[in-house]
């Protein structure tokens, strides 16, 4: 089950997907913001949202999962 | 207007650029130098501690 | 009744006021301005803009030698040393050197970037400033607020205020005056390398850091370490994770505390006398070329470690070798993701980031040896 992890530490700006939702290979997913800069991570594969395993506000570190994708 | 002393500008300017580097090049070489120290010193204490802890455990059965 | 209307008058600023007074009211406007609806480094720039307009109110004499109130700021803070080293005990406290621990070869990106402030320093020289002023002006490359005031208020400190203004500007315009330096000196295939791991850092590793780099610099650069001796401080203090109360004190109230007489200092030095002359225009001119070609350096720099790297480093996170920290890092990874949306560099733009702020120091302490 492929999983979106966080490549860089830093606290979680917006989620922009909810569980159940599609999602294709590119889309935006998650907005996290480190050094006061939004840096949005990308879907690596397509497929549907079966867990967010963050909200917003969290703080996490490089190599969380943010997302598991089914 | 002054003199320009250029032989004292190639000096500050050779000097300053080698000197930068150097010290630089030297942080990187303690820099290293420190960490390889911490992870042998680190990782000897971790073996320690993996091993101590099953002989306390032995000790305790025994008693 | 008309006597002492008239005495009014003619002991008011009115009278002694200069047309220089008012181009310098016009400059603290801009930068008012530019501080306030721009947000270019705010707490800094308010405080300076200030210091200009006040300063150029005739007859106030706040800069007066031994009266002014102004002048006291200055004095004790600046042209004694004290401010500067003071503001890196609080960058210090803020300043995570893990990614350069994890990847000490970008020590070198961060002197890579210095040989730029040495060809500004040749360039200045070649544009008819003395040598002492051509220190202060190459320095700026650095892009260091503290480090610049430091060096200039020992080597020429009636250039204090313009290669202040400029340091500061040229820090708050990174995302613009960067970029173009990045893609002129990057192929696309360059910038879409995608950097290997770091390393995790241990809390000894973080401890020992500042210990052997007080050290190390100290003992080679002797005149390094008002500066340095305060920032590793500030940086055990954080690393240590004992003395918080301490940390919180050099990173909040004590920075902000200073940063106020800083700025309005620096402000209150720049009178129409001192400020309204060709040799500015030159400092800020210079200043952007200074800027530029650190850039550069740290550009190829980078391209040169490659040669020899089997982990090939992206060149971008050389062009963070300048010290402007955090933006020419934030910079690095804006660049970096344009170029591969998946390249995340922040946190290997980090490591010469840091680097650099401590190159700068040394470049500075070596030109204070070679012309103090």
């Amino acid at each position: 089950m492929p999983e979106l992890i966080a490549p860089i530490a830093g606290n979680v700006w917006k989620v922009l997907v909810a569980v159940g939702d599609k999602v294709e290979l590119d889309d935006e997913l998650v907005i996290l913001e480190a050094l006061k800069m939004e840096t949005p991570i990308y879907c690596d594969d397509a497929g549907t949202v079966t867990e967010i395993k963050v909200k917003e506000g969290d703080a996490v570190n490089e190599e969380d999962v943010l997302i598991v994708i089914d | 207007m002054m003199e320009t002393d250029w032989s004292k500008v190639l000096e500050v300017f050779g000097s300053g650029i080698i000197g930068v580097f150097l010290v630089m090049f030297l942080l990187q070489i303690l820099t290293q130098l420190s960490t390889r120290i911490i992870d042998f010193v680190e990782n000897k204490n971790k073996d320690k501690t993996l091993v101590s802890v099953p002989q306390e455990a032995v000790a305790k059965e025994k008693a | 009744m008309f006597d002492i209307l008239r005495e009014l008058i003619f002991t008011s600023g009115f009278v002694s006021l200069s047309g220089g007074n008012i181009i310098m009211w016009m400059i603290s406007f801009v930068l008012l301005y530019l501080a306030i609806k721009k947000q270019y480094e705010p707490l800094l720039l308010l405080p300076i803009a200030f210091g200009i307009l006040v300063v150029n109110l005739p007859l106030t004499f706040l800069m007066d030698p031994e009266h002014g109130l102004i002048w006291f700021f200055y004095h004790y803070g600046i042209e004694l040393d004290i401010i500067p080293p003071l503001i890196f005990l609080g960058l210090g406290a803020m300043i995570d050197f893990g990614p350069l621990i994890a990847n000490p070869k970008t020590l070198l990106l961060g002197a890579g970037a210095q040989a730029g402030l040495y060809v500004t320093f040749f360039a200045a020289v070649l544009f008819g400033f003395d040598l002492q002023e051509a220190g202060s002006i190459a320095i700026i490359g650095g892009a260091d607020g503290p480090t610049t005031i430091y060096l200039t208020s020992k080597l020429a400190p009636h250039l204090l205020g313009a290669t202040a203004v400029s340091a500061y500007a040229y820090m708050a315009l990174v995302p613009i005056i960067q970029p173009p330096m990045m893609k002129l000196l990057t192929t696309d295939a360059e910038r879409k390398i995608v950097m290997t791991k770091l390393r995790p850092v241990s809390k000894l590793q973080k401890i020992c850091f500042p210990i052997v780099t007080a050290m190390t610099i100290m003992l080679v650069v002797p005149p390094a370490a008002p500066l340095i001796s305060m920032l590793m401080l500030g940086n055990l203090f954080k690393e240590s994770g004992v003395v918080e109360r301490l940390t919180n004190a050099a990173s909040n109230e004590l920075m902000n505390v200073v940063t106020i007489f800083l700025g309005l200092s620096i402000g209150a030095t720049m009178t129409a006398a001192t400020f309204l002359s060709p040799k500015v225009l030159f400092i800020f001119f210079l200043g952007l070329f200074a800027f530029a070609i650190s850039t550069g350096a740290g550009l190829l720099m980078a391209k040169f470690m490659n040669l020899f790297l089997k982990d090939k480093i992206n060149p971008l996170i050389g062009a963070a070798g300048v010290s402007a920290v955090p933006m020419a890092a934030r910079c690095v990874h804006k660049v970096g993701s344009e170029a591969n949306r998946r390249n995340y560099l922040l946190m290997y733009a980090m490591g010469p980031n840091v680097a650099g702020v401590i190159g700068t120091v040394v470049a500075a302490a070596i030109l204070l040896k070679n012309l103090g």
